[in-house]
Formats: structure tokens, C-alpha cells, sequence
């Protein structure tokens, strides 16, 4: 437990003294919103609210690719990685506070992004604050299970910033479509269906408690 | 150790099983080619509809190769035995082939019947993902360096691979694409005449994946053993 808040602090304040990473993470999130309304037919008001929740998760999606990739690549710098794997304390606790960090990120950048695509395609997201902060949530830690495992991964390879996205694009396929799904819901009813949520919630489920297992095969001294 | 090398169980039972494998895929093809000529015309489809002899048992024999490639991968993560490692990524790429074949006869079948090339149908978009993850996971070994950690990288991939496909599969259902596959096949939609050489077929592809394995397999232990021999000649 003890492993799990040191690392997690330590990531934290890392990035919170650069911020660089999250800085990276928010514009580059914010620009595919920006590059996708370009690509994307001109949509009338109405037909912009129903694009948005799309929007918003393969932005931020594609953000956390981003973000997950130099997790680790900040630890390779000094050979800290190394130190990390060595340190006397069980692996599946270092994953869990790295990627608790991770989702935390995330989370704040997925905030950020639905808080700019509400103002940009006048989608009253200010209403389900609350309900929509929870399924951003619940979406950042699925993320951050399975992209902290495979950030580890794609770390040690060559061309890593290439091979994450593909590692982990077809393994993110259900925290999108029910991410999705939840959120185009909400705007319409308010409410947060609950077949999208549970899909959500088995899928974190499966990603943070495989990750939690394989982890200590990941990490090289 | 490398002279114990093509000792292990899994070498011997391959070199043991390759010629009464062969010969049993070579049985099972022959008898399945014959019933696929012989099956009744679909009234609907026509011949088309024969290609299903073909996709279908593809895709059992590709399932079956992604399961060898998530087991073989956890018995290497449990014992660190190398010919698990190679067992795992024999059935990928084996399972790769067939994979394709599912995938290239889908669309043919697709075109000929449903008039258009491409569904987004469930099963076929889970397919097509658990092309990718395996492809991907084959793109993983080849940018890995290192046997020790690549066997470990993939074994760990392979394994999550496996776990998500149950969890693409709800998540296609959940965004609705249409279910343009019959349900299962256990509410008897093949018709009268059509389930031999349909479950010849199946029996022959999961044959044929294991042969193909095999092979694979002792290609590739015969690949470590060269190069490992190579490796001591430039030290001596």
C-alpha cells in the first residue's frame, strides 16, 4: 500500500512540477476536436450535439495514447525504470500506483476537453456535470489499466511511440463504444444507461486485475 | 543447453505426432473435398453458399490457434520454458493465416449474398479485431529485442489479446451493429445434408492448424538450433 501512494505521489509531483506531459495531453486532445470538425461535414447545430460525445472520446482517446507512451519513457531517462523494477516491493503495486497516476491525468485532460467541446458545439454538458465526471472516470481508469501495462511494453521496444497505439487500439475498442454510448444517453436523457456502464465497469475490472497479475513480467531490470 | 534443445516433451511429441497428423489431415481433406462436391445447392444462395465449408471452419481453427497462443503464452510465464514461447508464437502466426482466409471469404460470401462487401456485423467486426490485436502482436516480437523478453511481452499480450475478445464482442453488440450471422448453429440452420461436410470441415481446419503448427514448430526449433550453433562457432 505503501509502494502504491509513494508512486503515485512521486508521479504526481513530477508532473505537476513540469506539467509538461499534461500540457502535451490537453492540446493535442484538443486538436483533433478542431482537425475532426474540419474533417467532418457541416453539421447543423443538432447534428454537432450528436457528433460530440464521439468526439470526446477518440480525442481523448488518442491523447491518453500520448500520454501513456512517455509514462515510462520519463523513467527510462536515468535508468530510474531499472530502479523501479529492482526496488524490494511488490510489482503489482508499483502498477497500481503508476497507472493510478496515469488515470488521474487522463481524467483531468478528458475534463478539460469536455468542458471546451461543450462551449465549441453548444452541448449543455454543464447540466450532467456530475454524472458525466463519473463516466469520464470510470473511462480514464479503463484506459490507464490496460495502457499502463502496455506503456511498460511498448517502452522497451523500438519505434514504441508506433507500437502502443497498436498494442492497445483493439483492446480499447469496448471503453470506447461504451463510453460512447453512455455519454450520447446522458445528453439525450439525462440519465446514464446501464448496459454501456457495465461494460465500462467489467472492462476496467478486467484490465486493472490482469494488469495488476502480468506486470511484474513487464518491468526489466 | 543447446545440445538439450530439441529434447524437450513439446519437440518430441511434435516429431512423434507429425506423420499420423499428416495423415489424418491429408484423410480428412480428401473426404471433406468430396462432401463439399457432393453437398446439396443451397435453394436461397446457390453455390455460393458452399463457401461456408470453407469460412466457417477457418474460423474455429483460427479460435482455436489464438486460445493455443494465450495458453502456451501463460505456461511460458509460469514454467520459462523457451518451447512455450515458440508454441505460442507458431500458433499466432498459423492462426493469422487462417484468420485471413475467414476474413477474405466472409466478403466473398457477403458480396454474392447480402450484395455488398462489407457488413459491420458483430462477429465479423470481432474477427477482424482479433486480426489486429494478433497481427499486432506479432509486430510487438519483431520490434522486441531480446528472446527472454520477447517471449515475456508477448506472452503478456497475448494473454490480455484473449481476455478481450469476449469484451469486444459485447461492446459491438452494445453499438448495434446489425447481426447479419445466423444466431448459432445449434438451432439447426444448416439444412438437410449440410452438417457432414460442414463438421468434416471443421474437423479437417482444426487438423490442419495442428499440422501447420507442428510444422511451424519444428521450423522454428530448427531456426534456434542453427543459430545457436552458428553463435558457438564465432566464439570458438
Amino acid at each position: 500500500m505503501n509502494v502504491l501512494l509513494a508512486v503515485l505521489w512521486k508521479d504526481l509531483l513530477s508532473e505537476w512540477r513540469s506539467r509538461d506531459r499534461a500540457v502535451a495531453m490537453l492540446l493535442f486532445s484538443l486538436l483533433v476536436v478542431v482537425i475532426f470538425h474540419f474533417s467532418l461535414p457541416p453539421a447543423s447545430p443538432d447534428e454537432a450535439r450528436t457528433l460530440a460525445p464521439g468526439l470526446l472520446w477518440v480525442a481523448t482517446v488518442f491523447a491518453a495514447l500520448l500520454g501513456l507512451g512517455r509514462a515510462f519513457a520519463l523513467e527510462l531517462e536515468n535508468d530510474a525504470l531499472s530502479g523501479l523494477a529492482l526496488a524490494p516491493a511488490d510489482r503489482g503495486w508499483i502498477f497500481l500506483g503508476k497507472a493510478l497516476a496515469n488515470a488521474v491525468l487522463i481524467f483531468a485532460v478528458q475534463l478539460v476537453t469536455a468542458a471546451a467541446l461543450g462551449l465549441a458545439f453548444d452541448v449543455p454538458l454543464a447540466e450532467h456535470a456530475g454524472r458525466l465526471a463519473a463516466l469520464l472516470a470510470l473511462g480514464a481508469l479503463g484506459l490507464a489499466g490496460a495502457g499502463t501495462l502496455f506503456g511498460a511494453v511498448a517502452v522497451r521496444t523500438r519505434f514504441r511511440e508506433l507500437v502502443l497505439p497498436l498494442l492497445l487500439l483493439p483492446l480499447l475498442v469496448p471503453v470506447v463504444v461504451a463510453g460512447v454510448r453512455a455519454t450520447a444517453t446522458l445528453l439525450e436523457t439525462g440519465a446514464l444507461a446501464v448496459e454501456p456502464l457495465r461494460l465500462l465497469l467489467v472492462t476496467d475490472a478486467v484490465f486493472w486485475i490482469g494488469s495488476y497479475v502480468l506486470f511484474e513480467f513487464v518491468l526489466d531490470e | 543447453m543447446s545440445e538439450a534443445m530439441d529434447e524437450t516433451p513439446l519437440d518430441l511429441a511434435a516429431e512423434r505426432w507429425r506423420r499420423p497428423l499428416g495423415l489424418a489431415l491429408a484423410v480428412a481433406a480428401a473426404a471433406w473435398g468430396v462432401l463439399v462436391a457432393t453437398a446439396p445447392i443451397d435453394t436461397m444462395q446457390g453455390e455460393i453458399q458452399k463457401i461456408l465449408y470453407l469460412h466457417v471452419p477457418a474460423a474455429f481453427a483460427s479460435y482455436a490457434a489464438f486460445l493455443t497462443t494465450a495458453v502456451a503464452g501463460a505456461m511460458y510465464l509460469w514454467r520459462e520454458r523457451d518451447e512455450w514461447d515458440r508454441l505460442a508464437l507458431c500458433a499466432a502466426e498459423v492462426g493469422v493465416v487462417f484468420c485471413t482466409l475467414v476474413l477474405v471469404t466472409g466478403p466473398i460470401w457477403a458480396k454474392g449474398t447480402w450484395g455488398r462487401w462489407w457488413s459491420w456485423d458483430p462477429r465479423l467486426t470481432v474477427t477482424l479485431l482479433l486480426w489486429f490485436i494478433y497481427l499486432a502482436y506479432i509486430l510487438l516480437r519483431s520490434f522486441t529485442e531480446g528472446s527472454e523478453r520477447t517471449a515475456r511481452f508477448a506472452a503478456v499480450y497475448g494473454i490480455v489479446g484473449l481476455l478481450a475478445v469476449p469484451l469486444n464482442y459485447l461492446a459491438i453488440d452494445l453499438f448495434g451493429g446489425r447481426a447479419v450471422h445466423p444466431e448459432n448453429l445449434g438451432r439447426g440452420s444448416l439444412g438437410e445434408g449440410m452438417r457432414a461436410p460442414f463438421w468434416t470441415g471443421v474437423g479437417t481446419a482444426l487438423l490442419a492448424f495442428s499440422f501447420l503448427t507442428l510444422l511451424r514448430f519444428r521450423l522454428e526449433t530448427e531456426r534456434i538450433r542453427s543459430a545457436r550453433a552458428a553463435g558457438a562457432g564465432m566464439g570458438a
